[in-house]
């Protein structure tokens, strides 16, 4: 009868012992695994990739729907990219390459998109792909009810099979961003068979559904997701080698982050695409571990209501608000703890429209912040700051942004509220001062900010209106080269951000990935997705 | 009894009548948009009154009730806003994994909670007594997330050869031990904070059936300790902790909500961690119903157990 408690009473102090000194100073409690070398050198580009094994990833949240058509969570997509093949992708460094579609012209008056297909690819249930297979998609994702796909694919009129493998798509007016489109959910091709057999159900049980590197044979909700390799995948190594090299991969959801990380440092779990800012360190730190990252499409930024009878309804608050935060300070200070890449504008460094030289207001400066709040005459500016609540590196990023504001006498009240009620709050453009919520980021510069300052656009919570600025971004859509983009998307990126600002834009995510030593061929990717077909593991 | 029992299931019409009403007005006073929170990045007018149509949002609430509850009485619970999985396949291919944590925890804090809660009462104002009482006081300030995630650091860092993985399930028919080499954990997690509370009443019944006349005669006639302890007052003082576990039971759905969240245990409770925020009302109504009629149920069955239990409490009829 004794053994109960004392039992209890060591769990107690033993725990606190854990708290005290487990996070704060991982390495060096960790026990070495069976799987873990521990020589990061041993790691070497020469090594020969070996075929077999089974490699667990997790992510950070369940999906909710593995049709691209429906789909609409981030997360969604990292399963997508496993077992669905899209027309056409992205290198690791953002440009466009053939996949699905071996390759395409584009006319003259760029309003017709010519695709040639690739002949040998069949869908994961047998089926082949062809142009009816492409057809059938296209129609699907921009003419169903309910699609989520159906506003990015509003450009798209009509889309024709000329031949089994030659597809034409005819848009209404020219639309540059279009290819970039076809990267992602849009341009995923699914099995017509499996999707009329599945009905209701193919949201969640795809299964055979794409024609990808892995076949989702098994999904339970809220545990785990299994993919068994498609031997007969189409795609080759640069070196010839037939792919996937694994033999299985399974997905995890776990939401919580130390959680996540304690699972990578047990060897429970190979890899993971999300790390917390106070981890990367830790985990840099870590010789069982490898931690990569390149810069993102994503943005963070502050989102002010221009809507008459709020504060923001007067623009030079606004810019006085992007003067007073030291951007370098957010990064490095604040919760991100410098993983990621200081943002003035929503043109990501992966962009082609990149501008390196735009850094409008280099450091923060309250002084001048100061200065245009008393231009306005009004009084000392201050405002309501709606952050997510339950999130507490987003509070801590709230509370160094108030306090560098503070410097320039400008007062932010942060007030906390559900992430729903945020941007419900701000759909109606009823959010009194700011609001703090990011963007997951397009592969095209127009994705990143068209929809959210073009006038009536959907994303277009600060209720912004600029014809200057609707008729650039327009042009661009219009426009046939990159050159003539970039100088228009630059121009209109002066005026929404420094001349007539919509938002303050701050910081640019990175796309992480943490393996253990086991791990080799998978990269990170701008569009923070994991590509694991080139994934293998070493013995 | 019979009638008794019957008279008591035909009351929890009403009550689930009532608590359908409840959580279908609740829900839907949290703030929050549900169109725009299924909608996320790509929110156009158009979609956004397309999904309120499809979600039904679009009719009068009166409306919108009489046509969930008409489903409901048929069994039919709807479909998740998101998922769009009908809510009873939802919820049933998840009671399994809730049910198993659940009962785990329950069976490790009352079994503890005897046993330990015995001790202290009996070694009343003892060291051992003071040690359980301190540790209890831990086990009820603990919340449950912190101590989970204490529990995963000790067993992945600590603790040497990672008995218990740092979360996930498999289910009991694929393979029984690492089934329970997974369970442990998030149950312990479970069972501290109900720990704390049955062990208190264990020892506080305990010292009250020890100051009863009949403990003092049972001695009085020279009846040896242990019989005393477990024969006479334990039986007596069960009752009041009877109590409390009935109701534990009928708890078992939203005192995991947390716990299954941590270790990415995938139950009921974590279906509904997930569902609240993003305002799938669907699942959050069923959820609720569900637990509020397993609820009633429990209390029921601890009911009916009070007269097995102690003879001297009869039901009689509704007058009384």
């Amino acid at each position: 009868m004794t053994v109960p408690s004392r039992v209890l009473a060591l769990i107690g102090p033993l725990a606190l012992l854990v708290a005290a000194c487990g996070p704060a100073a991982p390495s060096g409690g960790v026990a070495p695994t069976a799987g873990a070398t521990g020589a990061p050198a041993a790691a070497t580009a020469a090594d020969k990739p070996l075929r077999g094994g089974t490699l667990t990833f997790s992510i950070n949240a369940d999906i909710t729907d593995m049709d691209p058509m429906r789909s609409r969570l981030f997360v969604d997509r990292n399963l997508m990219y496993q077992m669905y093949d899209s027309l056409v992708r992205i290198d690791a460094k953002g440009q466009i390459i053939p996949w699905l579609a071996e390759k395409w012209t584009v006319s003259d008056d760029g309003k017709t998109y010519t695709f040639s297909l690739r002949k040998d690819v069949k869908f994961h249930d047998g089926s082949p792909f062809d142009a009816e297979a492409v057809k059938f998609n296209l129609d699907r994702a921009s003419k169903t009810e309910g699609s989520a796909r159906r506003g990015e694919l509003t450009p798209v009129d009509s889309v024709s099979v000329v031949d089994a493998s030659t597809v034409k798509v005819a848009l209404k007016s020219p639309f540059a961003p279009f290819l970039s489109l076809l990267v992602d959910r849009a341009g995923m091709m699914v099995s017509r068979k499996v999707v009329e057999a599945a009905g209701a159900d193919f949201t969640r049980k795809a299964f055979k559904a794409g024609t990808g590197p892995f076949i989702l044979t098994e999904a339970v909700k809220d545990s785990h997701y299994t993919f068994e390799k498609n031997a007969d995948w189409w795609y080759k190594a640069p070196n010839g080698d037939k792919l996937p090299y694994l033999d299985k991969v399974v997905v995890k959801p776990i939401s919580d982050g130390d959680v996540r990380l304690t699972n990578i440092r047990t060897g429970q779990v190979h890899a993971t695409n999300t790390i917390t800012g106070k981890d990367v360190p830790v985990v840099k730190a870590d010789p069982t571990l490898l931690y990569k990252e390149i810069g993102a499409y994503s943005w963070d930024s502050l989102i002010p209501n221009r809507t008459k009878g709020f504060v923001f309804e007067e623009p030079r608050y606004i810019k006085a608000v992007s003067m007073a935060i030291d951007r370098q300070e957010i990064l490095e200070k604040g919760p991100a703890q410098g993983v990621g890449v200081v943002a003035w504008g929503p043109i990501a460094p992966s962009h082609f429209a990149f501008d390196a030289g735009f850094k409008p207001f280099a450091k923060g400066d309250p002084a001048g912040a100061k200065k245009l709040v008393t231009d306005v005459g009004k009084g000392p500016l201050k405002f309501e700051l709606l952050v997510s609540s339950g999130n507490a590196a987003t509070l801590q990023l709230a509370q160094l942004i108030q306090s560098q504001l503070a410097k320039a006498d400008i007062t932010a009240d942060i007030k906390t509220m559900l992430f729903n009620d945020i941007v419900t709050l701000q759909g109606q453009k009823k959010h009194p001062g700011m609001t703090l919520i990011g963007w997951s980021g397009r592969i095209d510069p127009d994705g990143n900010f068209y929809d959210h300052v073009r006038t009536g656009g959907p994303n277009n919570d600060s209720a912004y209106s600029n014809t200057q600025v609707d008729d650039l971004l327009d042009q661009q859509r219009a426009a046939t080269t990159e050159a003539k983009r970039t100088e228009l998307l630059r121009k209109a990126q002066q005026i929404f951000v420094v001349d007539d600002p919509a938002r303050v834009w701050f910081s640019f995510g990175v796309a992480q990935l943490l393996m253990t030593r086991e791990v080799q061929g998978v990269e990170p990717y701008p569009d923070q997705l994991p590509r694991l077909h080139t994934g293998w593991l070493k013995k | 009894m019979t009638q008794y029992i019957l008279r008591r299931l035909l009351l929890m019409i009403p009550v689930a009548f009532l608590v359908t009403v409840g959580i279908f007005v609740l829900v839907r006073l949290a703030p929050g948009d549900p169109v725009l929170a299924y909608l996320g990045e790509e929110k156009d007018p158009v979609s956004i009154a397309a999904v309120r149509r499809e979600f039904g949002l679009d009719q009068p609430l009166p409306v919108q009730y009489v046509a969930w509850l008409s489903h409901a009485l048929r069994g039919d619970l709807g479909r998740s806003f998101h998922t769009k999985q009908p809510v009873i396949e939802a919820i049933t291919e998840r009671l399994p994994a809730t049910f198993e944590l659940g009962a785990a925890a329950i069976l490790i804090s009352v079994t503890l909670a005897l046993l330990v809660g015995t001790l202290s009462a009996v070694k009343r104002n003892s060291a051992v007594d003071l040690l359980t009482s301190s540790v209890t006081l831990m086990g009820v300030s603990f919340p449950n997330f912190f101590l989970a995630l204490l529990l995963i650091l000790l067993f992945s860092y600590v603790v040497p050869g990672r008995i218990f993985p740092p979360g996930g399930y498999v289910p009991l028919t694929q393979d029984v031990a690492d089934n329970l080499r997974r369970l442990v954990l998030p149950a312990v997690t479970l069972a501290t904070a109900s720990l704390a509370v049955n062990l208190r009443q264990v020892r506080s019944s305990l010292i009250d059936a020890f100051g009863q006349d009949y403990i003092r005669t049972a001695r009085a006639k020279g009846l040896a300790e242990r019989p005393v302890i477990f024969r006479h007052a334990l039986k007596n003082a069960l009752i009041p902790v009877v109590t409390i576990i009935g109701i534990q039971t009928g708890a078992i759905i939203e005192g995991a909500f947390i716990t299954e969240t941590i270790f990415f245990w995938p139950g009921v409770g974590r279906l509904a961690v997930q569902a609240i925020p993003s305002g799938d009302y669907p699942i959050v109504q069923g959820v609720v119903l569900v637990s509020a009629l397993s609820f009633m149920l429990s209390t029921l069955v601890v009911d009916v157990l009070y007269a097995f239990l102690d003879p001297r409490i009869s039901y009689g009829s509704a007058r009384s």
